[in-house]
C-alpha cells in the first residue's frame, strides 16, 4: 500500500497538468506583468524595460499624475467599503430574520440568491434603463404624479457627475448590494444554523432574549464566516468591472465613474499602454493581498471550532 | 391566571414581530422579483410603446425582438459558444482538478504541502493582472480569437478553487477503503478511477457549479480575447446592445432574457442544491 501511494510516476502524472497548466497560464503571466509594468510598451511595438533609474516611471505617472486613477482609486476604495459595510449589515441581518422564521424559509432564500448566479452583464443592462433619467425609474414616479408629472426634473442618476463620490458610483453600488446580498446572506446562514441549539436553550434559561442571543452568542460564534464573508467582499469589490462596464456607456462621464478595473481595461485596450496597464495590475494584486491578510488578521483573532 | 395572560400577551406579541418580518420578506422578494418580471413584460413591447408607457403591459406581443436579437444580435451563436467554452471548462478542469487533489491528499510525496500553498495563491490573484501578458502570448501564438484562447484561461482560473475542495473530499475518504482496494490488487490509477472519484461525487458537483456559473458569466477576458463575431461568448455578444446614440431598448430586454431565462430556469429547477452547493463551495474558499 505505502509502495504503491510513493510511486513516484503516479505522481507525476497526477500533479502535472494541473501544476503545469498553473504555472504557465497564471504564475509565468503574473511575473510577466510585473516586468511589463517596468518597460515603456504602447502597442504597436514591443516592451523595452525602462532602465534602472527610471524603472518606476510607470507607477509614478499612476501614483502621482493620473487624474483618473485617482479617480477610480477613490471609486473603488468607496465601493470596496461600502460593499464590505453594507454587506456585513444586511447579510447578517437577513440571515438572522430567515433563521428565526419556520415557513419559507428556502423559498425567500432562494430568491435573495437567484441575482448571485445571473450574468452582472445582464443584469447591468436591466439596471442601466431602469436609471435612464428619461425612462426608468423617473418615469414611474413622474407618472404616479411627482415632479408635476415630468420625468426630466427627476435625479439624473447615472449621470449626475456633482459631488465627492458621485451619483452613479452609489447607485452602482446599490446594485451590487442588490446583487450580491445573497451570497453573504448565505455564508452567514450556514455558519448559523451549525450552531448548536443547546447553547441558546441555556441562554434563555438564564433569561436572555433573542436580541441579546444575537448579540451575544450568534455574533461571536460566526466571526470565523464574517472574515471569509468580508474578504471574498473586498477583493470582489475590487476586482469589480461587469457592472461599471455595463451601467456607465464609455466615455460618457468622462472617467469620473471609472473604477481600477475600468481604468485598466480603458489603458491597456482602448489606449493600448500594455506596460501602463500592467502597472495598474499590478496595483490591483497588491490590494488584493493586502485585504486579505488584513482582514484575516483583525477578524479572524479567535476561532471557536 | 397572571401567568396565563403574560404568555398569552408574549405569543401576541411574537405572533406581531414574525407578521412585521414575513411583510418586510416579502416587500424584498418583490424587489428581486418585479425587476426580472418587467424584462420579460418589456422585452415583448415594441420601442415606442416603451417610451410612451414604460409600465403598461404590451398591446400585442412582439416575437419579433428575439427574433432580431437571436438573429442579428448574434446571440444563438453566442449561446453555443458559451455552451462549448463552458463545458469544455468544466471537465477539464474537474479531471485535471481531481487529479491533482488526490496526489496531494492521498499520494505521499514531500513536496505535497507546498503544491497545495502553491495552488492557493492562485485564489487571490485576480484576472485582471494577467490580463495583458496572456492576451500579448496569445496572440503571439494565434491563439486570440479562438475559444481555445479563452477556455485555456478559464481552466486554468478554476483550477485552485477545484483542487482546494476536491481536497477536502478526498481527505474525508477513509484510508481503509484503498488499503482494501490495495488488496484486491489495484493499482493506483484504478484506485483513483473506482475509489475516489466515485466517493467524492458531491465534491463535483459542487466544483462543477461554481466553475460553470462564474465561467458562464464571465466578460472582462472573453471581452479582451474575442473580437470575431461569430465566436463572442453570451455576456460580450449583449454588451453590443447598448449604444452611445441609439439602443433599442426592446431588443436589448428581449437580449437580456435570453441571456438570464437559462440559468433562471436551471436555478428553479435545482435552486437548493445550487445554493447549497455554491455556498459549500464559498465557505471551503
Amino acid at each position: 500500500m505505502d509502495k504503491l501511494m510513493r510511486n513516484k510516476k503516479a505522481i507525476l502524472l497526477f500533479i502535472a497538468p494541473a501544476l503545469i497548466l498553473f504555472t504557465a497560464v497564471l504564475f509565468v503571466p503574473v511575473c510577466k506583468a510585473i516586468y511589463y509594468s517596468f518597460c515603456n510598451y504602447k502597442l504597436p511595438g514591443t516592451a523595452k524595460f525602462l532602465g534602472l533609474d527610471n524603472m518606476f516611471k510607470n507607477y509614478k505617472q499612476l501614483l502621482l499624475k493620473d487624474q483618473t486613477m485617482r479617480m477610480a482609486f477613490r471609486n473603488s476604495m468607496f465601493f470596496m467599503i461600502f460593499s464590505i459595510v453594507t454587506q456585513l449589515v444586511f447579510g447578517l441581518f437577513l440571515a438572522a430574520l430567515l433563521t428565526n422564521i419556520k415557513k419559507g424559509r428556502n423559498f425567500f432564500k432562494n430568491i435573495y440568491y437567484l441575482p448571485c448566479v445571473l450574468s452582472s452583464a445582464a443584469l447591468g443592462l436591466l439596471w442601466m434603463f431602469v436609471f435612464t433619467p428619461r425612462l426608468g425609474i423617473n418615469n414611474m414616479l413622474a407618472s404616479f404624479g411627482k415632479w408635476g408629472g415630468d420625468c426630466t426634473l427627476g435625479p439624473q442618476w447615472l449621470f449626475n457627475t456633482e459631488g465627492y463620490i458621485i451619483l452613479p458610483i452609489w447607485v452602482v453600488s446599490f446594485v451590487a448590494l442588490w446583487q450580491y446580498v445573497g451570497q453573504s446572506m448565505m455564508l452567514y446562514m450556514a455558519q448559523i444554523s451549525g450552531i448548536s441549539s443547546d447553547v441558546y436553550e441555556a441562554s434563555y434559561i438564564d433569561g436572555c432574549n433573542k436580541r441579546q442571543a444575537f448579540f451575544h452568542i450568534t455574533l461571536p460564534l460566526i466571526k470565523p464566516m464574517v472574515a471569509t464573508a468580508m474578504s471574498l467582499n473586498a477583493i470582489g469589490s475590487l476586482k469589480f468591472f461587469d457592472l461599471i462596464y455595463n451601467m456607465i456607456p464609455e466615455g460618457f462621464l468622462s472617467h469620473k465613474a471609472d473604477v481600477i478595473a475600468t481604468h485598466l481595461y480603458t489603458s491597456a485596450f482602448k489606449f493600448r499602454k500594455l506596460g501602463y496597464g500592467s502597472a495598474i495590475g499590478v496595483i490591483l494584486l497588491i490590494l488584493c493581498l493586502i485585504m486579505t491578510v488584513l482582514i484575516n488578521k483583525f477578524v479572524k483573532t479567535e476561532n471557536y471550532e | 391566571m397572571a401567568s396565563v395572560m403574560t404568555i398569552s400577551k408574549e405569543k401576541r406579541q411574537a405572533k406581531a414581530v414574525s407578521t412585521v418580518i414575513y411583510i418586510f420578506l416579502i416587500l424584498l422578494a418583490v424587489i428581486y422579483i418585479v425587476p426580472l418580471l418587467w424584462v420579460l413584460i418589456t422585452s415583448l413591447k415594441d420601442d415606442s410603446t416603451l417610451m410612451l408607457s414604460p409600465w403598461a403591459m404590451p398591446a400585442q406581443i412582439e416575437w419579433g425582438n428575439y427574433e432580431f436579437a437571436w438573429t442579428k444580435g448574434h446571440l444563438g451563436t453566442a449561446m453555443l459558444n458559451s455552451l462549448i467554452v463552458c463545458s469544455v471548462t468544466l471537465v477539464v478542469s474537474m479531471f485535471f482538478g481531481a487529479m491533482a487533489a488526490f496526489a496531494i491528499a492521498k499520494l505521499r510525496w514531500k513536496l505535497s504541502k507546498l503544491t497545495m500553498y502553491y495552488f492557493l495563491i492562485g485564489m487571490m490573484i485576480p484576472i485582471h493582472t494577467i490580463l495583458i501578458p496572456l492576451f500579448v502570448q496569445f496572440s503571439g501564438w494565434g491563439m486570440s480569437n479562438t475559444l481555445i484562447g479563452i477556455i485555456i484561461p478559464y481552466i486554468t482560473f478554476s483550477l485552485p478553487i477545484t483542487i482546494y475542495i476536491m481536497v477536502g473530499f478526498f481527505e474525508g475518504i477513509p484510508n481503509e477503503l484503498f488499503e482494501a482496494a490495495c488488496i484486491d490488487g489495484c493499482s493506483v490509477y484504478k484506485m483513483f478511477g473506482t475509489v475516489a472519484i466515485p466517493l467524492a461525487k458531491t465534491g463535483f458537483m459542487v466544483t462543477g457549479l461554481m466553475s460553470f456559473v462564474s465561467n458562464w458569466n464571465e466578460l472582462l477576458l472573453a471581452m479582451v480575447f474575442i473580437s470575431d463575431e461569430t465566436k463572442k461568448t453570451l455576456p460580450v455578444s449583449l454588451t453590443k446592445f447598448v449604444g452611445p446614440y441609439h439602443t433599442n431598448y426592446c431588443q436589448m430586454f428581449a437580449a437580456i432574457m435570453i441571456a438570464i431565462v437559462p440559468t433562471i430556469i436551471a436555478y428553479v429547477a435545482f435552486a437548493n442544491q445550487i445554493v447549497e452547493g455554491l455556498t459549500a463551495g464559498a465557505v471551503k474558499g
